[in-house]
This record gives structure tokens, sequence and C-alpha cells, in this order.
């Protein structure tokens, strides 16, 4: 849209429906999956895109150098996430139409055209399971030809993990593998030695394990490997495969499993949780600079009312003079007003200071304000009470001092210091007993939240913040 | 490769009209915000793949009290006809095409002409996608 037009103004419930069902995501793959197949009936084809419900089942190829542990990865992968795993080998075991024509090479002891390949794997893909539940494609496309009759094809992994480790311990490592002919299955005799004796001992070596062999197969792999890397360079992984398997794995499965982030429009709907002291003010001034988005204190937003003598300000106004809490309708028709005008809706904003307990949260839902990404900054009360009750303020100067971060430069200025009645030990111990009442509450209504450790360093936290705000939330499966 | 690859699919873009086709999907879903969207989208394609075999109705957004609305707001006099500048106006809110409109600069267009009218330009905009 021209961003010179007039702002438009989007109901506020189309935005947060779209971003609720991922509409974007939904027309993006369906425009994806017609640009790739081109159907004549394009319809027809959107509609069956829609039934196969597959926009979020892995897509994934594992590649590597030979004993780099490909398939113990990719077996652990498939286990985990439930799908299908496709390699050279089960390909050729299973009775697809185009099996016939592969063993037929084979047993003229000639290499399997890449195109013929291709064509098997498309049509194994198409079966199905994988339609429903994915795919792991192991040790294939090992090379750029493969790569792009992949892509001809129609078939794009959406995660590319590569293995990779030192070619002498990849030499190394090959040496000791062995095979149980009896179940096919691998074992080494350093890293995974079976316990039972007699598998022990009906254990053969694997074919073509030999030093010269093996160094034959890497320098065939990397003399093929820059190509295939140049294509897939945008999702691809690399892993060192030189360390525990469990480690590998851990480091694989969290990788498939970040999601890349989109280009839908994102209006941050911030809110930050945590008790006083733990630099909720800091962290949403910091975001809202950066961003350039609105940054909404609680307490804040109701002195202003108050100040600039609004009709709800008079409202609020008994309350603050008595000291009473100000009841949570006016506070939520306040926030809802503000929320709602054009700067909130068009730039997004950060939230700090409200809800306080369950039943505004409840009602902060009824209100349509809500967040996308939710914070909660926790700190040990220790460092709540060393942070505020040490504040002190120079009433020559008006210059703020803190007992231990910023010490008054003389003594008598140290001498002449006061303290804010707030910051006394008594008074803070009293918020944080409130906040700590309703935390828990809090903490189980908003169930997508982030924790973070707030008793770090203000721009390690900023940090890590940023982060969740810009990627995608991980997906509930 | 590449650019040709990309005028293909452009050209692919073109011939099916898809940009408008999912322009109006979008519409459609965000003006109903239906609880599951897949099924919605599915139902309403089906709908316009059955509405290009027979002479049922197309998923329009807009139905014949809404235009009647319309009609009203723009004839604040109620004098039973507006312009042919405000007609104009009305199908591009629409997002209908106003070229090759058979009316003069001065013709007045009664409430009945603009509801046939606009019915047919809505049913021409989704009569072009092909199933």
């Amino acid at each position: 849209m021209d961003a010179t037009s007039r702002p438009l103004r989007v109901p506020r419930e189309m935005g947060i429906y779209a971003e609720k069902h991922e509409l974007f995501q939904l027309l993006q793959n369906m425009l994806e999956g017609l640009l790739i197949h081109k159907p004549d009936e394009p319809i027809q084809y959107m509609i069956s895109h829609l039934k196969q419900d597959n926009d979020h089942v892995p897509r994934i190829c594992i590649l590597g150098p030979p004993a780099s542990g490909k398939t113990t990865i990719a077996t652990w992968l498939c286990k985990q996430l439930n799908t299908p795993c496709i390699t050279q080998e089960t390909l050729l075991e299973e009775t697809l139409e185009l099996t016939k024509e592969v063993t037929a090479f084979q047993e003229r002891g000639q290499k399997i055209p890449n195109a013929l390949w291709a064509n098997l794997i498309q049509e194994r893909l198409s079966n199905v399971d994988c339609i429903k539940q994915g795919w792991i494609l192991e040790g294939f496309p090992e090379n750029r030809d493969q790569a792009w009759m992949l892509q001809l094809a129609g078939i794009t992994p959406r995660h590319v993990v590569v293995l990779y480790a030192p070619d002498t311990v990849l030499i190394e490592r090959n040496l000791g593998k062995r095979i149980d002919p009896s179940t096919k299955e691998v074992y080494h005799t350093t890293f995974d030695w079976p316990s039972d004796p007699l598998v022990q001992q009906r254990l053969v070596e694997a074919e073509g394990i030999s030093e010269q062999e093996t160094a034959k197969h890497l320098l065939e792999y990397h003399r093929n490997f820059p190509r295939v890397f140049q294509i897939y360079q945008q999702i691809l992984k690399l892993i060192n495969a030189d360390q525990p398997c469990a480690d590998v794995f851990s480091q694989a499965l969290t990788y498939v499993q970040t999601w890349c982030r989109s280009a839908a429009p994102f209006t941050p709907r911030i809110l930050f949780c945590g008790p006083p002291g733990s630099g909720k003010s800091l962290q949403a001034a910091l975001i809202a600079q950066k961003y350039s988005i609105v940054n909404i204190c609680c307490g804040q937003l109701l002195k202003e009312a108050v100040a600039d003598k609004t009709k709800l300000g008079e409202l609020i106004k008994p309350y603050f003079d008595s000291r009473w809490p100000v009841p949570d309708n006016i506070i939520l028709k306040l926030l809802t007003d503000r929320l709602n005008r054009l700067d909130c809706m068009t730039d997004g904003w950060v939230l700090h200071g409200f809800p306080r307990d369950l039943d505004q949260a409840e009602q902060m839902v009824k209100a349509g304000i809500i967040p996308n990404r939710i914070f909660f900054l926790n700190l040990p009360s220790e460092s709540v009470m060393e942070r505020l009750a040490q504040r002190m303020i120079d009433p020559v100067t008006g210059e703020r001092y803190h007992a231990m971060y910023k010490p008054a430069p003389l003594p008598e200025v140290q001498a002449r210091l006061k303290q804010n009645p707030k910051d006394t030990e008594e008074n803070i111990r009293i918020c944080l007993e409130t906040y700590y009442r309703h935390a828990g509450d809090l903490e189980e209504f908003y169930d997508n939240a982030f924790y973070i450790n707030a008793d770090q360093d203000p721009y390690v936290v900023f940090e890590y913040i940023e982060s969740c705000i810009v990627k995608p939330l991980p997906h509930k499966s | 490769m590449a650019a040709t690859g990309e005028q293909q699919g452009r050209e692919y873009l073109e011939r099916y009209k898809i940009p408008e086709l999912l322009h109006n999907l979008s519409a459609l879903l965000l003006y109903h915000r239906p609880e599951r969207p897949r099924e919605f989208l599915i139902h309403a394609l089906e709908r316009v793949k059955l509405a290009k075999l027979t002479d049922a109705e197309y998923p329009y957004l807009v139905d014949e009290s809404n235009l009647d609305a319309m009609f009203e707001m723009l004839d604040t006099a109620s004098q039973g006809y507006i312009t042919l500048v405000q007609y104009k106006g009305a199908l591009k809110t629409l997002g209908l095409s106003t070229q090759d409109l058979p009316y003069e600069e001065d013709a007045t267009i009664t409430l009945e002409i603009f509801k046939k009218e606009v019915k047919k330009l809505l049913q021409e905009s989704w009569a072009i996608y092909q199933s």
C-alpha cells in the first residue's frame, strides 16, 4: 500500500484475527503452490491444496560427508517428528512404479541418472504419508544436478541440515563401523557397542570402510558439496558432527523447529509484567525508542488524565486524593481509548503496569486488548530491595543517587540526601507482596509468555526481548 | 534464467487473475472472520466453481441491502437518482472497473439501474476466474 496516502483505518479485530489464524502464511503458501505448479485449473488446485492442510509439516534434507552420522540423526528426527524418512536405500526397497527401471540400471551396473532419482523421489513424496506428515530426505541431493532436478520437480526443502567434521575424524570413525547382518542395525566399536554378547558375535565389518575408500568418498563429497551449498544457502544450517550424538541431535531439532520469519504485516503489541524495580519501564522505553512504537505506562496514563482535567480524570482524582486504588472499569476505559488511537493502531504499543491481577487480565481480553508478545521479567526480592531501597535524591540540585550504583560524590552531599517515602523497605515489601500474590495467576493466564531473568545488564535483557519480538512465536503442536 | 522464471510466474498470475481472486478471498475472510478459515476458503472456492457451471450465486461480499444503503448515502437529497460522478465513485469503492460505462456525462442513475449494473459488474468480476 502507498505509505503516503492517508492512514487506513482497519478495524482492530481484523488484524488480530489475521494474526491469530495466520492468514498471511495461509495465502502465501497457496500462492507459492500456484506459482510452482502453475495448474491450468487454479481454483480446483486451491481447493485441494487447502484440503491437504500441510503447511506446517517438516520438509527436511539432511546432508553430510560419509560417516558424519546422517542416518542416526535422520532416524532420531523421524522418531521425534513422526515423519517418514527417505534415503536412497529405502527408495529402492519400496515398490514404486519407477523402482523397476532403477533396479534395471543397477543390474546393468550403471549409475542411476539424476533425473530418474528426482522422479523416484517425486513419486515417493506424493504418497499420502509424505503429504500428511512431511518428509526427511537423507543424503540427497548429492550434487548440484540432483538439487536442480528436485527444484524442477517442485520439491523444495524448508530446512537443510548439513553435518560437518574434519576428514581425519571421519576416516577414523568409519573404520569402527559394524553391521548386524540379521537386523541391519549399525553399531560402532567405540561409540555404540551392543551390550548383548550374541549381537556382538554376529557383527560384521561394514562395506567400504577402509581408509582409501572413505577418502575417495570424502573427495567426491568435497567436490560436489559447494554447489549444493550455493543452492540451499538460505535455509542451510551447519552443525559440527564431531561431538556426542545427542548434542548434534538437539541442535538439529532446534533448527528444524524454528520457522523462518514471514513478511506478514506485524504490529507489535507488547506487555511487560514483573515486580517493581525489574526494569519494565526502562525496557519499554528502549523498545519504544528503537521501533518507534507507543510506550504506555498505566500509572502515568492515570496521572496524565488527572493533570489534563479530562472527564475521566475528574473521576479518577478523588481516588488519587484518598489514596484508594482506581477502579478497574475506569482504568480499562482509559486504556481502551488510548490503545484505539491511530498511533497505537498503526505503530503498535508496549504496555506495562497493567494488568495486575487475573481479573484485570480477563477484562482486558474482553475489551479487545490482546497483546501478541508477553514478557515476565523475573528478579529476586533481594535485588529489588537493592535496586529500589537505596535510591536517594539531592534536594538542592535535584540529582538522583544510588548508594551502590551511583554514590554521592561528596560527604556534604551525602549528608543532605533525602529518600522518597515510597522507597522505604517497608513500602517496597508491601508492593512486592501484592505483586507475587497475583503473579502466579497471571503467569497461568498468559500461557505463551516469555520469561526473562531481569537480574542482568539492561542491554542483555533488551537484546533477548528484541529477539523474541522479531522471531515468530513457536508453534504449539 | 531467473528473469524468465519470474516473467512466467507473473504471466501465469495475470492470465488466471490470481491476485484479484486472493484479494477477494481475503476480503471475505476478514469480513466474516470464521472460526475455521481453511474450511471457509474451501467452501467459498467451491461456490465459485459451482457458480461458473450453473447460475448459482457467487460468494459476494455486498448484498442487496448494502447496495440500497449505499445508494441512499449517495442520494442525500432523496432525488431518486445519482450522477455519473457519484456512480463512478461508488464503483471505485466497491473495487469495480469504471471503464466502458455506457452513459453520457450528464446521465442520472436511478436505484434500479444502479443495483442492476453493480450486480452485473460484480458477477463479471467473479466470472473471470477460471476453475
